[in-house]
Protein backbone atom coordinates (compact mmCIF):
# COMPACT_ATOMS: atom_id res chain seq x y z
CA UNK A 1 0.00 0.00 0.00
CA UNK A 2 2.84 2.28 -0.09
CA UNK A 3 2.46 5.61 -2.64
CA UNK A 4 4.26 5.74 -5.40
CA UNK A 5 7.16 8.37 -5.68
CA UNK A 6 6.46 11.70 -6.95
CA UNK A 7 7.71 12.90 -10.51
CA UNK A 8 10.49 15.23 -10.64
CA UNK A 9 10.68 18.21 -9.63
CA UNK A 10 8.19 17.28 -6.80
CA UNK A 11 9.95 14.64 -5.31
CA UNK A 12 12.48 17.13 -4.55
CA UNK A 13 10.43 19.29 -2.56
CA UNK A 14 8.31 16.72 -1.11
CA UNK A 15 12.03 14.91 -0.15
CA UNK A 16 12.68 18.78 1.24
CA UNK A 17 9.31 18.97 3.44
CA UNK A 18 10.07 17.53 6.44
CA UNK A 19 12.93 19.72 7.01
CA UNK A 20 10.10 23.06 7.57
CA UNK A 21 11.68 23.34 11.39
CA UNK A 22 14.92 24.58 9.92
CA UNK A 23 13.51 26.46 7.23
CA UNK A 24 11.49 28.66 9.81
CA UNK A 25 14.55 28.99 11.85
CA UNK A 26 16.79 30.33 8.78
CA UNK A 27 13.54 32.16 7.56
CA UNK A 28 14.05 33.98 11.52
CA UNK A 29 17.58 34.37 11.22
CA UNK A 30 17.89 36.41 8.10
CA UNK A 31 14.64 38.58 9.79
CA UNK A 32 16.58 38.92 12.74
CA UNK A 33 19.91 39.65 10.51
CA UNK A 34 17.91 42.52 8.65
CA UNK A 35 17.25 44.33 12.26
CA UNK A 36 20.59 43.92 13.39
CA UNK A 37 22.11 45.55 10.17
CA UNK A 38 18.97 48.45 10.71
CA UNK A 39 19.81 48.89 14.31
CA UNK A 40 23.66 48.84 14.00
CA UNK A 41 24.95 49.87 10.58
CA UNK A 42 22.03 51.63 8.86
CA UNK A 43 21.11 53.75 11.99
CA UNK A 44 24.90 54.61 12.51
CA UNK A 45 25.71 56.12 8.65
CA UNK A 46 22.09 57.80 9.32
CA UNK A 47 23.47 59.29 12.83
CA UNK A 48 27.00 60.59 10.94
CA UNK A 49 25.45 61.87 7.84
CA UNK A 50 23.16 64.11 9.51
CA UNK A 51 25.48 64.73 12.11
CA UNK A 52 25.88 68.56 10.54
CA UNK A 53 24.64 71.12 9.20
CA UNK A 54 23.19 70.71 5.35
CA UNK A 55 25.79 72.95 3.48
CA UNK A 56 28.11 70.76 5.19
CA UNK A 57 27.17 67.28 4.44
CA UNK A 58 25.95 68.43 0.96
CA UNK A 59 29.02 69.90 -0.09
CA UNK A 60 30.87 67.09 1.36
CA UNK A 61 33.43 65.51 -1.27
CA UNK A 62 33.72 62.18 -2.84
CA UNK A 63 35.22 59.85 -0.30
CA UNK A 64 34.62 62.43 3.01
CA UNK A 65 32.96 60.34 6.06
CA UNK A 66 29.84 62.28 4.81
CA UNK A 67 29.39 60.63 1.40
CA UNK A 68 30.20 57.49 2.71
CA UNK A 69 27.83 57.61 5.40
CA UNK A 70 25.30 58.42 2.53
CA UNK A 71 26.15 55.76 0.46
CA UNK A 72 26.21 53.39 3.47
CA UNK A 73 22.28 54.26 3.78
CA UNK A 74 21.16 54.16 0.19
CA UNK A 75 23.28 50.60 -0.16
CA UNK A 76 22.09 48.99 2.49
CA UNK A 77 17.81 50.13 1.96
CA UNK A 78 18.32 49.21 -1.43
CA UNK A 79 19.12 45.24 -0.51
CA UNK A 80 18.32 45.28 3.17
CA UNK A 81 14.59 45.22 2.84
CA UNK A 82 14.66 42.63 -0.08
CA UNK A 83 16.46 40.22 2.35
CA UNK A 84 14.36 40.80 5.11
CA UNK A 85 11.12 39.80 2.79
CA UNK A 86 13.25 36.37 1.51
CA UNK A 87 13.34 35.90 5.30
CA UNK A 88 9.51 36.40 6.14
CA UNK A 89 9.04 33.93 2.71
CA UNK A 90 11.14 31.34 4.21
CA UNK A 91 8.78 31.38 6.96
CA UNK A 92 5.76 30.98 4.63
CA UNK A 93 7.43 28.23 3.06
CA UNK A 94 8.16 26.46 6.31
CA UNK A 95 4.00 26.74 6.75
CA UNK A 96 3.42 25.36 3.68
CA UNK A 97 5.88 22.84 4.34
CA UNK A 98 4.28 21.64 7.44
CA UNK A 99 0.90 21.56 5.97
CA UNK A 100 2.10 19.52 3.04
CA UNK A 101 3.95 17.32 5.78
CA UNK A 102 0.50 17.09 7.62
CA UNK A 103 -1.42 16.24 4.72
CA UNK A 104 0.76 13.45 3.45
CA UNK A 105 0.64 11.82 7.35
CA UNK A 106 -3.02 11.89 7.15
CA UNK A 107 -3.12 10.05 3.62
CA UNK A 108 -0.88 7.16 4.90
CA UNK A 109 -2.81 7.19 8.22
CA UNK A 110 -6.27 6.56 6.19
CA UNK A 111 -4.44 4.45 4.16
CA UNK A 112 -3.52 2.34 7.39
CA UNK A 113 -7.29 2.42 8.43
CA UNK A 114 -8.02 1.25 5.06
CA UNK A 115 -5.99 -1.41 5.28
CA UNK A 116 -7.46 -2.96 8.79
CA UNK A 117 -11.26 -2.88 6.63
CA UNK A 118 -12.94 -5.83 5.45
CA UNK A 119 -11.86 -5.89 1.68
CA UNK A 120 -15.60 -6.37 0.51
CA UNK A 121 -15.80 -2.98 2.62
CA UNK A 122 -13.07 -1.04 1.71
CA UNK A 123 -13.44 1.85 -0.91
CA UNK A 124 -10.79 2.07 -3.19
CA UNK A 125 -8.30 4.91 -2.09
CA UNK A 126 -8.74 8.83 -3.72
CA UNK A 127 -5.90 9.37 -6.27
CA UNK A 128 -3.40 12.44 -4.75
CA UNK A 129 -5.57 15.49 -5.35
CA UNK A 130 -4.04 17.95 -7.88
CA UNK A 131 -3.99 20.48 -5.80
CA UNK A 132 -1.14 18.89 -4.10
CA UNK A 133 1.04 19.68 -6.76
CA UNK A 134 -0.29 23.16 -7.34
CA UNK A 135 1.07 24.36 -3.66
CA UNK A 136 3.87 22.75 -3.83
CA UNK A 137 4.71 24.66 -7.70
CA UNK A 138 3.07 28.10 -5.89
CA UNK A 139 5.38 27.75 -2.84
CA UNK A 140 8.38 26.92 -5.54
CA UNK A 141 7.15 30.24 -7.90
CA UNK A 142 7.16 32.42 -4.67
CA UNK A 143 10.03 31.94 -3.09
CA UNK A 144 11.63 32.01 -6.59
CA UNK A 145 9.90 35.70 -6.79
CA UNK A 146 11.20 36.54 -3.55
CA UNK A 147 14.84 35.16 -4.35
CA UNK A 148 14.60 37.11 -7.30
CA UNK A 149 14.14 40.20 -5.53
CA UNK A 150 17.09 39.78 -3.40
CA UNK A 151 19.37 39.52 -6.59
CA UNK A 152 17.98 42.64 -7.91
CA UNK A 153 18.51 44.28 -4.91
CA UNK A 154 22.07 43.38 -4.55
CA UNK A 155 22.80 44.02 -8.17
CA UNK A 156 21.33 47.66 -7.95
CA UNK A 157 23.28 47.83 -4.61
CA UNK A 158 26.88 46.98 -5.63
CA UNK A 159 26.36 48.98 -8.97
CA UNK A 160 23.89 52.29 -9.65
CA UNK A 161 23.25 52.94 -6.10
CA UNK A 162 26.48 53.34 -4.60
CA UNK A 163 27.84 54.77 -7.90
CA UNK A 164 25.38 57.60 -7.91
CA UNK A 165 25.59 58.38 -4.08
CA UNK A 166 29.48 58.72 -4.46
CA UNK A 167 28.90 62.17 -5.66
CA UNK A 168 29.38 65.45 -3.44
CA UNK A 169 25.59 66.42 -3.17
CA UNK A 170 25.55 70.00 -3.69
CA UNK A 171 28.81 70.04 -6.41
CA UNK A 172 28.27 67.39 -8.51
CA UNK A 173 24.75 65.99 -7.89
CA UNK A 174 22.68 68.75 -7.82
CA UNK A 175 24.04 70.44 -10.80
CA UNK A 176 23.81 67.30 -13.12
CA UNK A 177 21.86 68.21 -16.47
CA UNK A 178 19.26 66.05 -18.63
CA UNK A 179 21.39 63.66 -20.71
CA UNK A 180 23.77 63.10 -18.15
CA UNK A 181 24.81 60.04 -16.71
CA UNK A 182 24.31 61.16 -13.30
CA UNK A 183 20.68 62.19 -13.78
CA UNK A 184 20.06 58.77 -15.85
CA UNK A 185 21.36 56.72 -12.53
CA UNK A 186 18.67 59.09 -10.28
CA UNK A 187 15.92 57.83 -12.81
CA UNK A 188 16.90 54.22 -11.67
CA UNK A 189 17.87 54.73 -7.73
CA UNK A 190 14.38 56.60 -7.11
CA UNK A 191 12.11 54.38 -9.55
CA UNK A 192 13.10 51.04 -8.64
CA UNK A 193 11.26 51.08 -5.77
CA UNK A 194 8.34 52.13 -7.04
CA UNK A 195 7.99 48.21 -8.99
CA UNK A 196 10.55 46.19 -6.98
CA UNK A 197 8.41 46.58 -3.33
CA UNK A 198 5.43 45.07 -4.77
CA UNK A 199 7.16 42.61 -6.78
CA UNK A 200 7.94 41.16 -3.20
CA UNK A 201 4.42 41.29 -2.62
CA UNK A 202 3.55 39.21 -5.19
CA UNK A 203 6.33 36.69 -4.21
CA UNK A 204 4.42 36.81 -0.97
CA UNK A 205 0.38 36.22 -2.73
CA UNK A 206 2.19 33.02 -4.33
CA UNK A 207 3.16 31.33 -0.97
CA UNK A 208 0.08 32.26 1.05
CA UNK A 209 -1.68 30.75 -1.97
CA UNK A 210 0.28 27.25 -1.30
CA UNK A 211 -1.02 27.86 2.48
CA UNK A 212 -4.79 28.21 1.26
CA UNK A 213 -4.35 25.31 -1.49
CA UNK A 214 -2.24 23.08 1.61
CA UNK A 215 -5.07 23.95 4.05
CA UNK A 216 -7.91 23.12 1.10
CA UNK A 217 -5.90 19.11 0.96
CA UNK A 218 -6.20 18.99 4.10
CA UNK A 219 -9.69 19.39 5.04
CA UNK A 220 -10.59 17.77 1.73
CA UNK A 221 -8.70 14.51 3.16
CA UNK A 222 -10.56 14.35 6.32
CA UNK A 223 -13.74 15.37 4.58
CA UNK A 224 -13.39 12.14 2.45
CA UNK A 225 -12.10 10.08 5.04
CA UNK A 226 -14.90 10.45 7.27
CA UNK A 227 -17.15 10.16 4.12
CA UNK A 228 -15.87 6.24 3.82
CA UNK A 229 -15.64 5.42 7.19
CA UNK A 230 -19.23 6.74 7.41
CA UNK A 231 -19.84 4.63 4.08
CA UNK A 232 -18.17 1.59 6.23
CA UNK A 233 -20.28 2.14 9.23
CA UNK A 234 -23.41 1.67 7.09
CA UNK A 235 -22.47 -1.27 5.01
CA UNK A 236 -21.19 -3.20 8.26
CA UNK A 237 -23.95 -1.84 10.42
CA UNK A 238 -26.31 -4.38 8.11
CA UNK A 239 -24.14 -6.66 8.00
CA UNK A 240 -24.24 -7.18 11.52
CA UNK B 1 -24.62 6.43 16.39
CA UNK B 2 -27.56 5.27 14.11
CA UNK B 3 -26.99 9.10 11.97
CA UNK B 4 -23.59 8.93 11.70
CA UNK B 5 -23.20 11.50 8.77
CA UNK B 6 -19.68 13.21 7.41
CA UNK B 7 -18.98 16.72 8.53
CA UNK B 8 -21.64 19.15 7.21
CA UNK B 9 -20.15 21.70 4.57
CA UNK B 10 -19.14 25.47 6.25
CA UNK B 11 -19.74 28.65 5.10
CA UNK B 12 -16.39 29.22 5.63
CA UNK B 13 -14.93 27.11 2.64
CA UNK B 14 -17.63 28.99 0.10
CA UNK B 15 -16.23 32.28 1.78
CA UNK B 16 -12.43 32.01 1.89
CA UNK B 17 -11.93 31.62 -2.00
CA UNK B 18 -13.11 35.25 -2.41
CA UNK B 19 -10.76 36.32 0.04
CA UNK B 20 -7.57 35.08 -1.68
CA UNK B 21 -8.91 36.65 -4.78
CA UNK B 22 -9.63 39.57 -3.87
CA UNK B 23 -5.81 39.33 -1.89
CA UNK B 24 -4.09 38.87 -5.81
CA UNK B 25 -6.61 41.59 -7.13
CA UNK B 26 -5.15 44.05 -4.55
CA UNK B 27 -1.36 42.84 -4.45
CA UNK B 28 -1.37 42.35 -8.59
CA UNK B 29 -3.06 46.32 -9.03
CA UNK B 30 -0.23 47.97 -6.59
CA UNK B 31 2.68 45.92 -8.78
CA UNK B 32 1.13 46.54 -12.18
CA UNK B 33 0.45 50.35 -11.25
CA UNK B 34 3.61 50.45 -9.64
CA UNK B 35 5.36 49.09 -12.79
CA UNK B 36 3.20 51.60 -15.60
CA UNK B 37 2.61 53.84 -13.49
CA UNK B 38 4.83 55.13 -10.87
CA UNK B 39 7.98 53.84 -12.16
CA UNK B 40 8.16 55.24 -15.71
CA UNK B 41 6.89 58.68 -13.80
CA UNK B 42 9.82 58.86 -11.34
CA UNK B 43 11.99 57.75 -14.06
CA UNK B 44 11.02 60.65 -15.81
CA UNK B 45 10.67 63.60 -13.12
CA UNK B 46 14.22 62.51 -11.22
CA UNK B 47 15.86 61.37 -14.21
CA UNK B 48 14.94 63.65 -17.15
CA UNK B 49 14.80 67.05 -14.87
CA UNK B 50 17.61 69.19 -13.64
CA UNK B 51 16.97 70.19 -9.92
CA UNK B 52 17.22 73.57 -10.33
CA UNK B 53 14.38 73.43 -13.32
CA UNK B 54 12.54 70.64 -10.99
CA UNK B 55 12.02 72.64 -7.75
CA UNK B 56 11.48 76.10 -9.80
CA UNK B 57 7.97 74.10 -11.68
CA UNK B 58 5.19 76.80 -10.88
CA UNK B 59 2.00 75.75 -10.60
CA UNK B 60 0.33 73.91 -12.91
CA UNK B 61 2.95 72.73 -14.84
CA UNK B 62 3.60 69.09 -15.87
CA UNK B 63 6.50 68.97 -13.67
CA UNK B 64 4.41 69.74 -10.28
CA UNK B 65 1.48 67.49 -11.56
CA UNK B 66 4.46 64.73 -11.96
CA UNK B 67 5.80 64.97 -8.41
CA UNK B 68 2.13 64.81 -6.96
CA UNK B 69 1.63 61.50 -8.78
CA UNK B 70 4.96 60.59 -7.03
CA UNK B 71 3.92 62.05 -3.63
CA UNK B 72 0.56 60.71 -3.36
CA UNK B 73 -0.11 57.61 -5.46
CA UNK B 74 2.43 55.57 -2.99
CA UNK B 75 0.43 56.94 0.62
CA UNK B 76 -2.54 54.45 -0.58
CA UNK B 77 -0.62 52.15 -2.65
CA UNK B 78 1.22 50.51 0.29
CA UNK B 79 -1.46 50.15 2.13
CA UNK B 80 -3.46 48.32 -0.35
CA UNK B 81 -1.04 46.33 -0.84
CA UNK B 82 -1.28 45.28 2.54
CA UNK B 83 -4.76 45.25 2.40
CA UNK B 84 -4.16 42.31 -0.22
CA UNK B 85 -1.96 40.57 2.34
CA UNK B 86 -4.88 40.53 4.88
CA UNK B 87 -7.27 39.31 2.82
CA UNK B 88 -5.19 36.33 1.85
CA UNK B 89 -4.95 35.89 5.75
CA UNK B 90 -8.10 36.19 6.81
CA UNK B 91 -8.89 33.61 3.92
CA UNK B 92 -6.56 31.37 5.39
CA UNK B 93 -8.27 31.78 9.01
CA UNK B 94 -11.30 31.25 7.94
CA UNK B 95 -10.40 27.75 6.13
CA UNK B 96 -8.48 26.99 9.77
CA UNK B 97 -11.92 27.88 11.58
CA UNK B 98 -13.08 24.84 9.67
CA UNK B 99 -10.78 22.22 11.17
CA UNK B 100 -12.00 21.78 14.53
CA UNK B 101 -15.62 20.72 13.48
CA UNK B 102 -14.25 18.24 11.05
CA UNK B 103 -11.87 16.71 13.57
CA UNK B 104 -14.69 17.09 15.67
CA UNK B 105 -17.02 14.72 13.14
CA UNK B 106 -13.69 12.32 12.49
CA UNK B 107 -14.04 11.78 15.80
CA UNK B 108 -17.01 10.52 16.98
CA UNK B 109 -17.09 8.41 13.08
CA UNK B 110 -13.84 6.76 14.36
CA UNK B 111 -15.24 5.99 17.67
CA UNK B 112 -18.62 4.61 16.32
CA UNK B 113 -16.56 2.78 13.41
CA UNK B 114 -13.68 0.95 15.77
CA UNK B 115 -15.37 -1.80 17.12
CA UNK B 116 -16.55 -2.72 13.79
CA UNK B 117 -13.20 -2.80 12.28
CA UNK B 118 -11.97 -4.60 15.37
CA UNK B 119 -14.99 -7.40 14.87
CA UNK B 120 -14.98 -7.48 11.35
CA UNK B 121 -11.75 -6.36 10.16
CA UNK B 122 -9.16 -9.24 10.36
CA UNK B 123 -5.50 -7.57 9.93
Amino acid sequence: MEEQEAPFPFNMIEGMMPMFPMMAVVGWMIVLIAFLIGATGLASSQATFFSDAKAIREGAAAGSAFVRANIDSHVIETWVPQFKFLGLGLGLMAITMALGTIAKRLRRMGMVISRHLPADLRSAMPPIPRRVRLFQLSTLMGVMILVAALVIGIVLATGAVPSYWNHSIANDLNPAQPGSELLAKLGLVSSFADWLNPLRLVGMAFLFTAITLALTVIIGTLRTQAAMLVRFYAEASGRR
Amino acid sequence: MDHLTPPAPAWQMKVFPLFSLLGWVLILSSFLIGLIGLAPTAASYWGGNAKAVRDAAEAGSALLGQLQVLSVIPRWLEPLAFLGVAAFMTGIALEFSTIPAVLKNRGQVMSACFPLIVKLGGK
